[in-house]
């Protein structure tokens, strides 16, 4: 800062001069607020109603539009969906009655007759159930594998040597 | 008078700070008294509806800023609504007439010939004793951009003012 701008820093500070907050310019500053305050409160008002016009023209057009377009709308699904069930009968029908029993029984038949070779001819009726047919097979498959394998494969030749077959199931 | 809620502390900040303001603006508008109240009060009723967020904060820079984007936006226009008159409004008192006022009288016309940046940096610069990088935001322009706006309006100055007090012969 060099010595012109010393002087100018020096005589903007001396250059002022007091001038005391009068009444009137408390009222003039407060009269400035308020006209402001009621402009901005005009403009929210103003700017709400044209949102709420705007709001209420879309939603008064909305419906028309709407109804105006569904008989153009071709529903393709609708249509072909109830025809087609008469037509397919001897698609749907063979479908709708057999394939679940028979294709289970392809399935399981195979681990049962397995299965059920050693263990015996009584359980076979008496074993609906998916999940003891499975775990059987499993074993009935090791057996032939592994011949000298612990208790449970040695044991239903003998059970089926001795005649009982449930006795010696039941006790293992 | 009505209670203006929310704005707790204003009319004492505005008391307060209204010749400081004023003689800024006095500067910023090189010497018009009218118009640098008109810009005050501009200011202050900004800052009041400011007043609940940056009243805890710098109500004095936030002020300060708009006081100085309003004069600079005052200066680019071309008619504030004056209307002749056919009385002065604000006459000297023969006791004004003194070495103060007339210092203060060529120091606003000196300012006047400036452009509003570079009267707003001058006077922030050297007046408000701000920092550049407070000039810079107040002017809300890069901190080189405020320097030179500052260092070229000095240079006009040191111009107008060599010019004014040159010996004559």
């Amino acid at each position: 800062m060099d010595d012109f701008e010393r002087d100018l820093s020096r005589l903007m500070h001396d250059t002022r001069e007091h001038t005391p907050y009068e009444p009137a310019h408390r009222q003039r500053l407060h009269a400035g607020i308020r006209a402001r305050r009621r402009s901005r409160m005009l403009w929210k008002a103003g700017g709400s109603a044209v949102a709420v016009a705007g709001l209420s023209v879309g939603l008064a057009f909305l419906p028309g539009m709407l109804t105006r377009a569904q008989p153009a709308d071709p529903r393709p699904q609708p249509a072909t969906s109830p025809t087609s069930s008469p037509d397919g009968t001897p698609t749907t029908e063979p479908s709708a009655t057999s394939p679940t029993p028979t294709l289970q029984p392809e399935t399981s038949l195979p681990a049962t007759t397995t299965s059920v070779t050693p263990s015996g001819t009584t359980t076979r009726p008496a074993d609906p159930t998916p999940t003891a047919t499975a775990s059987e097979s499993r074993t009935g498959t090791t057996p032939p594998a592994p011949p000298p394998s612990p208790t449970p494969t040695t044991v239903p030749p003998s059970v089926l040597d001795s005649g009982e077959p449930s006795a010696s199931a039941s006790t293992e | 008078m009505e209670q203006f809620r929310g704005a707790d502390g204003f009319d004492d900040f505005a008391a307060a700070r209204w010749s400081a303001l004023l003689h800024v603006g006095r500067l910023l508008t090189g010497g018009d008294r009218q118009r640098a109240e008109d810009l005050v009060q501009e200011a202050l009723v900004k800052l009041w509806f400011a007043w609940p967020k940056v009243a805890e904060q710098a109500p004095e820079a936030y002020v300060r800023t708009v006081l100085v984007r309003l004069a600079a936006r005052s200066a680019r226009r071309r008619w504030w609504g004056e209307r002749p008159v056919d009385q002065l409004p604000d006459r000297a008192d023969p006791g004004d007439v003194s070495s103060a006022v007339a210092e203060r009288s060529r120091l606003e016309a000196a300012l006047a010939q400036l452009s509003p940046k570079q009267r707003a940096a001058v006077v922030l610069r050297y007046c408000e004793d701000l920092p550049e990088a407070q000039v810079a935001q107040a002017l809300g322009c890069p901190v080189g951009t405020a320097r030179s706006h500052a260092s070229r309006g000095v240079a006009r100055l040191r111009q107008i003012l060599s010019d004014t007090v040159r010996p004559v012969g």
